[in-house]
């Protein structure tokens, strides 16, 4: 079943135009990364995913429904979002990150929702630190309680926003296990990531976005051993160089 | 402390009075506190007239003496003893011949003391309307000022205009021109005299209720000024992941502005506590018996002003103290682990 439809979606800041007509489909269970050059768009082109940005144009169908046609809020509980900075909330533990989504959105009751938050935070690792703060636990900790608030939405899909980028190479094999394991397991996932070993491990299709057109989508194989694309060789270039 | 990237100039402002004070005189500062508010509190007990009928239910008649006129409130200090010190030093200084520096300074001090025991009951009293006017006001004012933080911020055009034009408005304006605005222009005080603020205990005078309106009013704006500048250091990343979880904008603001937020604004808040401790004696020019003109009062009976503003000066100090110690603790009390007061990872 194709989960997600991207047609023709077209995105302007201000005067500057950020996605010319990009065109994709995710298939249910796909794992789907996005790689290009700093202000290609793929930050842009997650956030038109869940209407955290407004489209232009064109269409984009979650499970067959246009995204436009369904209250926002509903939206972003179906699609789970992961940031860069982790944007955890400071003021709340490990396991309260997790509840305010179940309580307050999907108004669950205190305990059941406690109970299920604790089932992701031990999905991700993270059982023991249910009650730090995330000013007390590592970047590796934070992205991964990041992670569990997500996923205790029960998403239909996942959009992974460079989860890596901030965090020292010592704790992104960490984050990186609990995406592997996720891919496993069948979620759909579209990430936009720089981390070629996931790519090549866990992708279904890679996708090389640049100045807001795909240069060129195909099996992360295809796209290593044999690009179209001259822009698409040097850019995966810079990475391959240094495995 | 203090981080400039997370803060802005009213926030920096914040530096609070008790943080910069070494442990060692926050301990004493916490004694003598401790003793002044005891005092205090067991002065505004004795006087009472809620708990003079509970005692005299009880079988106490004459346990609290509600009944006794504040003019002619008795201490519990004897003046005596310090005016015994002053007349003996003072007898040493003269059979010393020509005026001896130090030991005048001690007989004034002696002197002062003896005097301090003899109107602190009287003071006592205006002491309790300086700290009603300023807690109520303080937190009416909150209830008013996190509304209009919300709508500076979050409120769109038209709402931020509406709370900018508010703040600007009563912040541009002095304090004692707004009271007089509602004491004379508006009335207010015929107005809450038909509602039924007579002044017999315990329903407070006209005046004070005028000045609680005053007060609020305008702590709220500055109240709101510095809610407005927590609410703006919060990372938008936060607002951002709320939202991606699918909370509305309500929710986000309930969640996780407020709550971060409000916390930020604790220094601001003990500032605005603590000018308002101060500036409650405004309302003397409205004829509220609060601290100031409770002081003046006496003044005028004894003519000895010196001493007199010499002992109110005091009273606003231990209050002031006391309170920005206290809201200290309640900072750290709330604090969120592993952040400091501003937010800023330890
Ligand atoms: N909220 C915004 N307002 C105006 N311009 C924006 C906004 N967000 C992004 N842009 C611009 O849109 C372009 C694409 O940004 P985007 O963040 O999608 O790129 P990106 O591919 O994610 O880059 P990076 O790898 O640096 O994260 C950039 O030129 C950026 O400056
Ligand atoms: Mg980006």
């Amino acid at each position: 079943m194709t989960l997600l439809e991207l047609e023709d979606i077209e995105k302007a800041y201000e005067n500057e135009e950020v996605l010319h007509g990009v065109s994709l489909g995710m298939e249910q269970g796909d794992v789907e990364v996005l790689v290009g050059p700093s202000g290609a768009g793929k930050s842009t082109l997650l956030r038109c995913v869940n209407r955290l940005t407004e489209i232009d144009a064109g269409t984009i169908r979650l499970a067959g429904e246009s995204i436009h046609d369904l209250d926002s809020n509903d939206l972003r509980q179906r699609v789970g979002m992961v940031f860069q900075d982790f944007n955890l909330f400071a003021h709340r533990t490990a396991r309260g990150n997790v509840t305010l989504g179940l309580e307050e959105v999907l108004g669950m009751d205190h305990d059941e929702a406690v109970e299920r938050a604790e089932a992701h935070l031990d999905q991700v690792g993270l059982a023991e630190q249910a009650d730090s703060y995330p000013a007390e636990l590592s970047g590796g900790q934070q992205q991964r309680v990041g992670i569990a608030r997500a996923l205790a939405m029960d998403p239909e899909l996942m959009l992974f926003d460079e989860p890596t980028s901030s965090l020292d190479p010592e704790l992104i094999g960490d984050v990186l296990a609990v995406m592997n394991d996720l891919a496993a397991e069948g979620m759909t996932m579209l990430c936009v990531t720089h981390e070629m070993g996931f790519a090549r491990s866990a992708a279904d299709t890679l996708t090389m976005l640049d100045g807001g057109r795909i240069v060129e989508r195909g099996p992360p194989e295809r796209l290593f051993e044999n690009p179209q694309h001259e822009r698409t060789e040097s850019f995966l270039g810079q990475f391959t160089d240094f495995e | 402390m203090t981080d400039g990237n997370t803060t802005d100039d009213l926030a920096d402002e914040r530096a609070s009075l008790v943080e910069q004070v070494p442990e060692r005189r926050r301990i004493a500062i916490a004694i003598v506190g401790a003793v002044f508010w005891t005092w205090l509190l067991a002065r505004w007990a004795y006087h009472n007239a809620l708990l003079d009928v509970i005692a005299t239910a009880l079988g106490f008649p004459d346990l609290i003496r509600s009944e006794v006129p504040v003019l002619v409130r008795q201490g519990w200090i004897p003046g005596g003893p310090f005016r015994a010190v002053a007349d003996a030093v003072a007898g040493v200084a003269n059979a010393l011949g020509p005026a001896d520096v130090l030991l005048e300074w001690l007989v004034w001090l002696a002197d002062l003391a003896a005097f301090a025991a003899t109107i602190a009951p009287k003071l006592a009293d205006g002491a309790f309307i300086t700290v009603y006017l300023t807690v109520v006001s303080l937190l009416l004012g909150l209830v008013i000022a996190v509304p209009l933080a919300v709508a500076r911020v979050y409120g769109g055009r038209v709402l931020s205009t509406l709370s900018l034009g508010y703040t600007e408005l009563i912040r541009g304006t002095p304090l004692l021109a707004q009271l007089f605005f509602l004491w004379y222009a508006l009335q207010l005080g015929s107005v809450a005299r038909a509602i039924g603020f007579t002044g017999e205990p315990p329903i407070p005078q006209a005046a004070a209720m005028v000045a609680v309106v005053g007060f609020t009013i305008n702590s709220a704006a500055y109240q709101a000024e510095y809610i407005r500048s927590a609410l703006q250091s919060i990372d938008a990343g936060q607002l951002t992941a709320a939202r991606a979880v699918g909370l509305d904008m309500r929710g986000t603001i309930r969640h996780v502005v407020l709550p971060q937020g409000l916390r930020l604004a604790i220094p601001g808040w003990t500032n605005e506590f603590v000018y308002l401790i101060k500036y409650s004696s405004l309302a003397a020019f409205i004829t509220v018996p609060e601290l100031f003109r409770a002081a003046e009062g006496v003044g005028s009976d004894t003519f000895r002003y010196t001493k007199v503003y010499v002992i109110v000066g005091l009273f606003y100090l231990a209050l002031v103290l006391t309170t920005a110690l206290a809201m200290g603790r309640f900072e750290a009390a709330v604090s969120i682990p592993g952040l400091d007061s501003s937010g800023n990872q330890e």
